[in-house]
């Protein structure tokens, strides 16, 4: 049973928007396949819904943090390409370092409480 | 900054980008179905909490809100309208009477640099003059830093211009007067400082642009004609351009230099005699840089200087205040007291309306109970709907408003058209009435629509108590206003109907001017005794008395506040001579008159008696400082203030140093008004030099009273205004609950209740807060019934007739607006009603 991310689950606040940043690392993706991503490399735990998807991405581009670009997708159609700006990158670097650091306070509880 | 820019761009491409989130949105269920997961939802609602990021669906939702309030208000054209007209009249109201006090008092006069002119007034902790002797306004002109220029004028008794039977207004001032305002000739020269600042220069005068066409027909030819004023040759070098503007309000047919006032008023001495002259009007213009505190501060210094050099001219603890002089009404602290209360008084008509108002909306609610029902069925939040509703109330507001706005425009400008106006004057709305336009719109949408659309978001319009406290507050307010207007109506009345104590009808005064040329005692004393006799010789003249306080007339007021038994008392002082009380009417009651040229006695008048030695003879009491001996009681005349119920006189007999300024009471046998020409003749016969001013009294009380039938006038226009609403209000109320409660109504007459019940089971709910209003709007007049007689002169204290019948015409129009929807009632057919359901 795949978790799906909706605006109102379990998943820590913001965990959407690094996951995106994440898998816009390694290039640019228009919004389905970033879904789809996320769904694969998450080995099909995570299933993300167009409700957080796209009002994620709207902020990010609010936030300067990816810009969007004309591309032609695989199936032949005009679709918006994001892409991660520098300031994206930086967000990125920033969000895994208090992430990391969050997980592992987390851990250290867990494991000694 | 790089976000707002961003949210900025994103406002201006809405429309494209919105299209391609749809798109893509739409790309992205497509390929989910491909894979053969299905997507729910609703399309619309996930796009709008996408877009939601970007932070502008509010002006969506207020345009959606705007055009679905503006359909709302298209389809029942008849409360738009009603609706319309109660705040056109409330907010009107309100708009005119800040179009006024921005015209005085905010806006700048179209003068040169009008931001740093300021008008200077001599004051201390006793005394306040706009008056300055000529010769201290020198000393502060020629040792002034702070300001760059300083300037003066003189106002004078208007004067004969060639053998005109119409006098001119005129005005001296200092040659850099025209200069300093940047005024233009548009012809000839103005007074300038190298042509007009000596008093050995040839006579010059400007003429206004008024006179100059109405009496010289624009004579293109007119500079370097002589013409006579008061028979003084002059010659005009100039005439003002028509957009001319002078600054304290001083419009006058002509200019003339005030250094060549000795040569107009030969004698005088009003430039030289510092201590006994009259005083100048004074303004400066403050240098660069300087605030006006800091101009205080000089001339404060300066004043300290002054009183080293003449002590006599200077106060004590004397000191110059600056104000503001670059608007039409300078004004002072105790002008915004009188503001206040228009401001009070227009604001409740703006109660009313707003609160009428509210009760429509209430009803209203109730019609739309099936519409809001269905909307919050279909999952709108009371949030949104309070939202929707409320901007309906500001969409009305505005346009209420703007009707208002276009109302008192047209209102002032007839108002311009009737009464004589410059013609710079413009009371087209500028950018403080608009902004005042706009506030009051929104304030009245939070008076009338805040609490309505509450009730209504929380479908609890079918409450009444919220309605009942609307009617009570409009009752209370429209009851403020009729009881102010019927104390004033009450107090012309009394002043036309009753007996004033002392005739006016039949006396003239005449007003020599002799100190103004000069004269002495000796020589006044003199004049006085011969015209005196002169008159007394004329046909048809019955006695002829001395004042020197002018009365009905022209001239100054002077009165003492004395603290009487713990009440401050005014008391009018006069001087006079033996005739005085037979020429004037007045009855002397006790006692006796007083002696030509009497000293240590005086004569007072009944109220004052009463109030400094209640139930006592006050005949041969003391009375004043110097513990003069009263020796006659006169009949209450309260000349000087007309309308004070609480006035007093004394009066002392004259002595020959009162003579210069003495002025003449003349009482005829029959109509006085063709000894004017005759008692002219006379006086100039004596002395040609003397222009004296000549009036009747029974114009002067008509003038008098004039203004006090205007105010009662206004206010009664305001109190009517503000009790139609409210009957309108009434109405529409009693209507309404007539057909809330049309079945019950029919089961009630069904089973045989009489016509006077069924009236009252209507009319019940609305009893109490009509009375409750009613009380609590006598009760706010008559606690600020002692800070209105300050400003209203002639209200008297607890006027019972005044209150009663404010709160009767009140009652009476209530009832009426009530009984007519409330007798529907009485009709209902009891079958028809009761199958309807």
């Amino acid at each position: 049973m795949p978790i799906s991310i909706m605006p109102k689950t379990d998943m820590p606040p913001g965990a959407l928007t690094l996951l995106i940043l994440r898998v816009l690392h390694s290039g640019s993706l228009h919004g389905y396949a970033i879904a789809q991503r996320i769904h694969v490399l998450s080995s099909e735990v995570l299933a993300v819904e167009e409700g957080s998807l796209y009002p994620s991405l709207q902020k990010m581009l609010l936030k300067g943090w990816v810009t969007a670009d004309w591309g032609i997708s695989e199936t032949n159609r005009k679709v918006r390409f994001y892409r991660l700006t520098p300031a994206g990158r930086k967000q990125l670097q920033a969000e895994i370092s208090s992430y990391d650091r969050v997980t592992e306070a987390i851990q250290t509880i867990l494991r000694t409480a | 900054m790089g976000e707002l820019f961003r949210r900025l761009r994103y406002l201006l491409q809405r429309r494209r980008l919105d299209r391609e989130l749809e798109n893509e949105m739409e790309f992205h269920r497509e390929m989910a179905a491909r894979e053969g997961r299905r997507n729910f939802g609703n399309t619309l609602r996930l796009r709008e909490q996408s877009r939601e990021a970007w932070g502008w669906t509010w002006i969506d939702r207020l345009l959606q809100d705007l055009r679905y309030a503006a359909r709302m208000l298209w389809r029942s054209p008849g409360f738009a309208i009603t609706a319309m007209v109660v705040l056109a009249l409330g907010i009107g109201v309100s708009v005119t009477a800040f179009s006024l006090l921005n015209m005085l008092a905010l806006k700048l006069l179209p003068v040169r640099d009008p931001a740093s002119i300021v008008r200077l007034q001599r004051r201390s902790p006793e005394n306040i003059t706009s008056e300055t002797p000529y010769t201290s306004f020198l000393f502060y002109r020629d040792h002034v830093k702070t300001l760059s220029a300083m300037f003066a004028t003189l106002g004078a008794p208007a004067m004969e211009m060639d053998d005109d039977l119409k006098p001119v207004s005129i005005n001296y001032v200092t040659a850099n007067y025209f200069s300093e305002l940047g005024g233009e000739a548009v012809t000839g020269r103005l007074f300038n400082v190298t042509q007009d600042a000596s008093a050995n220069a040839p006579p010059a005068v400007v003429l206004g642009y008024d006179l100059w066409q109405q009496r010289f027909d624009g004579d293109p030819h007119i500079v370097g004609k002589v013409i006579r004023l008061n028979k003084k040759p002059v010659t005009v070098v100039g005439v003002t351009d028509k957009n001319f503007v002078s600054v304290g309000g001083q419009y006058s047919d002509v200019w003339l230099p005030l250094i060549q006032q000795p040569y107009f008023v030969q004698g005088s001495t009003a430039l030289n005699d510092a201590a006994g002259g009259a005083g100048v009007r004074m303004w400066g213009r403050l240098a660069p840089g300087v605030t006006a505190k800091m101009a205080e501060q000089e001339l404060l210094t300066l004043t300290n200087e002054l009183r080293k050099q003449s002590p006599k001219l200077v106060w004590d603890k004397e000191y110059i205040r600056s104000d503001p002089g670059g608007h039409l009404q300078v004004m002072q602290p105790e002008m915004y007291r009188a503001f206040a209360m228009i401001a009070a008084l227009v604001l409740l008509i703006f109660i009313v309306a707003c609160t009428n108002l509210g009760g429509l909306m209430m009803a209203r609610g109730v019609t739309r109970e099936h519409e809001i029902g269905i909307r919050l069925a279909i999952g709108a939040s009371r949030k949104r709907i309070f939202r929707q509703l409320f901007t309906e109330s500001v969409l009305l507001a505005l346009l209420g408003s703007f009707a208002g706005l276009a109302l008192s425009y047209t209102g002032l400008r007839i108002m311009c058209a009737v009464f004589p106006t410059p013609a710079w004057m413009s009371f087209a709305p500028d950018w403080r009435v608009m902004l005042f336009t706009v506030g009051m719109a929104f304030l009245a949408a939070v008076f009338f629509g805040l609490a309505p659309s509450l009730q209504i978001a929380r479908q609890r319009q079918r409450k009444t108590m919220a309605r009942q406290v609307l009617v009570a507050v409009q009752i209370a307010a429209s009851c403020i206003l009729l009881i102010i207007s019927g104390l004033l109506v009450h107090a012309v009345h009394h002043m036309l109907y009753s007996e004033p104590g002392f005739g006016y009808e039949q006396v003239i005064g005449i007003s020599p001017g002799l100190d103004s040329h000069g004269y002495k005692p000796e020589a006044a004393t003199a004049y006085i005794q011969t015209l005196k006799a002169r008159l007394l010789g004329t046909p048809g003249v019955a006695s002829v008395a001395l004042s020197k306080i002018s009365l009905l007339g022209n001239g100054f007021s002077a009165y003492m506040t004395v603290d009487m038994n713990g009440r401050a008392v005014n008391v009018y002082p006069n001087w006079i001579d033996p005739e005085f009380f037979k020429t004037m009417e007045i009855p002397l009651l006790r006692g006796r008159n007083l002696f030509p040229g009497e000293t240590h006695a005086v004569v007072v008048s009944e109220s004052l008696a009463r109030r400094q030695w209640p139930g006592q003879e006050a005949l041969g009491k003391k009375f004043g400082d110097v513990k003069d001996l009263v020796v006659g009681v006169a009949g209450d005349a309260r000349i000087k203030s007309l309308n004070d119920g609480d006035a007093t006189e004394v009066y002392w007999a004259t002595q020959a140093t009162d003579m210069p300024s003495m002025t003449l009471l003349v009482k005829t046998a029959g109509a006085p008004d063709g000894l004017v020409p005759q008692a002219k003749s006379i006086v100039e016969s004596l002395d040609p030099k003397l222009f004296p001013y000549i009036w009747l009294l029974k114009s002067g009380f008509r003038d008098y009273t004039k203004i006090l039938e205007n105010t009662a006038l206004g206010a009664s226009v305001l109190g009517l205004l503000a009790v139609l609403m409210a009957a309108v209000g009434i109405i529409g109320l009693v209507a309404y609950a007539v057909s809330q409660r049309t079945k019950e109504i029919a089961i009630r007459i069904a089973l045989g209740a009489k016509p006077l019940h069924v009236l009252s089971v209507v009319l019940r709910q609305f009893l109490v807060p009509v009375l409750c209003g009613a009380l609590a709007g006598a009760a706010v007049t008559a606690a600020v019934s002692q800070f209105l007689r300050k400003i209203l002169y002639g209200i008297s204290n607890l006027d019972p007739i005044g209150y009663a019948g404010g709160i009767g015409v009140l009652i009476a129009i209530a009832t009426v607006a009530a009984l007519l929807p409330a007798r529907r009632a009485l009709h209902v057919d009891p079958v028809r009603a009761l199958h309807e359901e």
